[in-house]
């Protein structure tokens, strides 16, 4: 029997049963959505995670003892941290033995929705221009040269356009530049230096709604880079016994409660998954073994004028190919295209950042969804269609 | 035809009405913000970038508050649901191919229409994590690419089933 005999019988089987072929498509459907809406949310957020923290760029970072969290939150999702070090432990970070450079930064805020701010509760990040090693070599490597007065670079989704002026707390700045997207808040994210963030307080005082207050002598944080050949662990030890008050933490352990959030719901989308994968393969064998027993007379009419076991078993296992290949590719797409949509809602709604990711990395994890469609629902309707496709002509035709 | 109709006639509450509560202005209005999120602000520098709407240059560095982009595209959203709503109806009531065909393709432009909507005709606010950028945009897209695939597919079937009577009355003469 010819191969396109064979797909035009599964085609015409599946237009004379649309019930079954709809409720064996939903199947496919779900499963392809929800295993595309994991890989992306799950893989996006880890991601984005190591990317903040390569951003970062710093081996150890050093913040107020019990701020660990309040940290990552203000750099992972721009809300603001209120605790501060005193700026004298920025020198006595970079004097314990293995530490190469010590750069503090200060973070900061924009005001909501007022007329002396062009963008509402925007997250500012200050840094030393003396010492910093995170933003810098991106400086000098795109736009030949530090950040003057003044001056600031953005996030990739900083709405104001490059070499525009962009005005927070009446203090007008120009745009030089936006860095590359990771997914976090960084991406909205305006970076200054910080006699730029001392100028934009003290003129705040009278062109701001409110003025910008910078605790005098206090930094937010201390980004360490550590000597080549030193291990980052033993150097943030050394640091949090030579400077009472301060938790450092290693890159590795940076956003570490974002990291055991994003592994929790792994666990729980895993069960669902797995929960849904049980169902959706029991129906399809339900339905299956119901359609194969509704046909037992018509497929030993097949059998009876020629066609083989095997031209049986495909022919039914081509139904169901091909229903979980429809389902499943619009269910991948489905959901890929409602990721894409609704991905800041998402991130607003999970609680944490990720990364949408680039073309050939989503189409890699479509094909992964429709590939455990396939899976499923073939080797659900594998079993039914066997027994059916091995049965003798005449006993089928008896019965 | 029923069914399609029924599904356009749902999709153009949903272009209609979700706008009307998810565009920046609403929002701040219904959380009784003092300064609405749908306003922009008049600046003294015409060469500062405001977030938000185009209003700029202007006079004075006093607020006063203007629509934003997101305000009109869901105004105009309306003015594209009206019809996409009629034509739903009618689908639901037409029999005959050709205004099968009219229709569907009418459906297919609104559909075009929705999408352009957001994106470049009128556009949204310019902050990424306003309301009106990460519910009331992804919304209209969703359900204009819904009704372009809707209209399509009514249209090829409509053409389907044309070709198939065609045939059946000439073998029957």
């Amino acid at each position: 029997m010819r191969l396109r005999s064979l797909i035009a019988l599964a085609l015409h089987n599946l237009a004379d049963n649309e019930l079954r072929s709809w409720l064996l498509g939903l199947c496919a459907f779900a499963i392809a959505a929800f295993a595309v809406t994991t890989v992306l949310v799950v893989h996006g957020a880890q991601e984005s995670l190591h990317l903040a923290a390569d951003r970062l760029g710093a081996d150890v970072v050093v913040v107020p003892r019990g701020a660990a969290t309040q940290v990552d939150g203000a750099l992972l999702m721009g809300t603001v941290s209120k605790t501060w070090l005193p700026s004298s432990d920025v020198a006595r970070i970079a004097a314990v033995p293995g530490v190469a450079v010590a750069s503090p930064q200060v973070y900061l805020e924009s005001l909501s929705h007022a007329s002396c701010c062009a963008v509402s509760r925007m997250f500012i990040v200050a840094y030393d221009p003396r010492t910093d090693f995170t933003v810098g070599p991106w400086l000098h490597q795109s736009l030949g040269g530090a950040l003057g007065l003044e001056q600031a670079v953005g996030g990739c989704r900083v709405t104001v356009p490059v070499n525009h002026n962009i005005m927070l707390y009446g203090y007008t700045m120009w745009l030089r530049g936006k860095l590359e997207p990771t997914g976090t808040n960084l991406d909205q994210t305006l970076f200054v230096t910080l006699p730029t963030a001392y100028a934009m307080a003290h003129s705040s005082r009278t062109t701001a709604v409110r003025p910008l207050v910078i605790p005098r002598d206090s930094v937010s944080s201390v980004m360490v880079k550590v000597r080549p050949g030193q291990a980052p662990a033993r150097i943030a030890r050394s640091i949090a016994d030579a400077v009472p008050g301060v938790t450092a933490i290693v890159s590795p352990q940076m956003f570490a409660a974002y990291r055991s959030q994003i592994s929790g719901l792994l666990r729980i989308l895993l069960l669902v998954l797995g929960l849904l994968l049980v169902l959706a393969a029991a129906v399809t064998a339900a339905l299956f073994a119901m359609a194969a027993n509704e046909r037992r007379r018509e497929l030993g009419v097949l059998r009876a004028l020629g066609a083989s076991c095997g031209a049986v078993l495909v022919a039914l296992l081509g139904e169901a190919l091909t229903l979980a290949l429809v389902g499943g590719l619009a269910g991948a797409l489905v959901a890929a295209v409602g990721v894409g949509l609704f991905h800041t809602l998402l991130i607003s709604a999970l609680g944490f950042p990720f990364l949408f990711p680039a073309f050939g990395r989503l189409a890699g994890e479509v094909v992964l969804g429709l590939a455990l469609a396939l899976v499923v629902v073939g080797a659900a309707a594998a079993l039914p269609a066997l027994r059916v496709s091995r049965q003798e002509p005449a006993d089928a035709m008896r019965q | 035809m029923r069914i399609v109709g029924v599904v356009v006639v749902a999709m153009a509450l949903v272009i209609g009405v979700v706008p009307q509560f998810t565009h920046c202005k609403a929002v701040s209005a219904s959380s009784g913000s003092t300064m609405s999120m749908g306003s922009s602000t008049t600046m003294s520098d015409s060469s500062t970038a405001t977030g938000g709407a185009t209003t700029m240059g202007a006079g004075t560095a006093a607020t006063q508050p203007t629509p934003m982009r997101c305000y009109w595209t869901a105004r105009a959203a309306i003015g594209v649901a009206l019809p996409l709503a009629a034509a739903g109806v009618l689908l639901f009531f037409s029999r005959r191919k050709e205004t099968c065909r009219a229709l569907a393709i009418l459906v297919c432009v609104l559909g075009v229409v929705t999408v352009l909507l957001p994106t470049v005709l009128i556009g949204t606010c310019q902050p990424s994590s306003t309301v009106c950028n990460t519910t009331m945009r992804p919304i209209l897209l969703a359900t204009g690419g819904l009704t372009i695939l809707i209209g399509l597919i009514t249209l090829v079937r409509n053409e389907l089933t044309a070709e198939e009577h065609t045939a059946a009355m000439q073998a029957a003469s």
